[in-house]
């Protein structure tokens, strides 16, 4: 079974990241120029929250919260994360109970990567479709 | 295979909407009450756009606003795809996949009938193919074939 070093083998992982200090606006302003839904928030070499289009949705209606208030307001904080070692399965059972689309991948308190809901169900479906796959051949071979 | 009438049977045919002109600021505490991640924006009974929180996200990016005493419809994406109670979670799955849409309204002689999610689309299609599995080994092992 697929791990979490497989799938980040497979994409060309940039991580994007901005402080608590960053302002909103940055914030969002990154999140669009790289097409993403989400980004780390970073301080001092450790992660300190992620800050997401579903957070500023949310939080945009709280009348001091303005393009200029800090993202370390509005992310959330005590991110989940995954390490390299761990199935991609155990990854996709911890987003659906949690409701999250992205997870941040440490490695000895390293962050190495982040891995999208997108990549996980990919590596799930086709591990999937290769077991049907072997099945139907190992009838065609013995049992046909 | 399933069909998004599977789908529907399954979820229910809520679907959370607002009228063009409502403010993004109501569409929002809606979005936030239902916790839903996208709303259909309608002309009376007609749907005219959707409005997610991508949307917003973006648009309060390129023009460096809060935006919310605004009209929905001045940002919401218009060009709205839809499929029909028949057609099957594979070419939901495709269609979404191709043009990176989450959400798309059902449509069945006009009317809208319901919303799905990526989400809802993914754990048919995985739990088809656990079935197929389950089927194939069964069918291996002797064991009686219920698939």
């Amino acid at each position: 079974m697929a791990t979490v070093k497989d799938l980040l083998k497979a994409k060309f992982t940039q991580v994007w990241y901005v402080t608590p200090t960053s302002t909103v606006a940055d914030a969002l302003k990154l999140l669009s120029e790289q097409q993403i839904g989400a980004v780390l928030v970073v301080e001092a070499g450790k992660i300190v929250g992620i800050f997401s289009e579903r957070d500023f949705a949310r939080k945009a209606l709280s009348p001091e919260v303005n393009l200029g208030t800090p993202v370390g307001d509005l992310m959330v904080r005590g991110v989940y994360y995954v390490t390299p070692d761990q199935s991609v399965e155990s990854c996709m059972a911890m987003m659906t109970a949690k409701r999250f689309r992205h997870l941040p991948v440490l490695e000895d308190g390293k962050l190495v990567g982040v891995i999208s809901i997108g990549d996980v169900i990919r590596q799930i479906m086709y591990e999937k479709d290769s077991t049907i796959q072997s099945l139907e051949d190992y009838i065609w071979v013995h049992m046909i | 295979m399933a069909t998004v009438n599977n789908l529907l049977i399954q979820k229910g045919n809520e679907v959370w909407t607002v009228q063009q002109g409502n403010s993004i600021k109501d569409t929002l505490t809606l979005m936030g009450e239902k916790n839903i991640g996208a709303v259909l924006v309608l002309d009376g009974p007609k749907i005219v756009g959707i409005f997610s929180e991508r949307d917003y996200a973006r648009h309060a990016a390129r023009l460096e606003s809060m935006l919310l005493d605004k009209p929905v419809d001045d940002f919401m994406t218009h060009s709205v795809y839809y499929v029909s109670p028949q057609q099957t979670v594979d070419e939901v799955m495709a269609l979404m996949t191709s043009k990176k849409i989450r959400h798309l309204p059902v449509m069945e002689n006009e009317e809208l009938i319901g919303l799905i999610s990526i989400g809802d689309v993914v754990k048919q299609i995985m739990s088809d193919k656990e079935t197929t599995i389950l089927g194939l080994e069964n069918y291996i092992l002797g064991r009686d074939y219920s698939g």
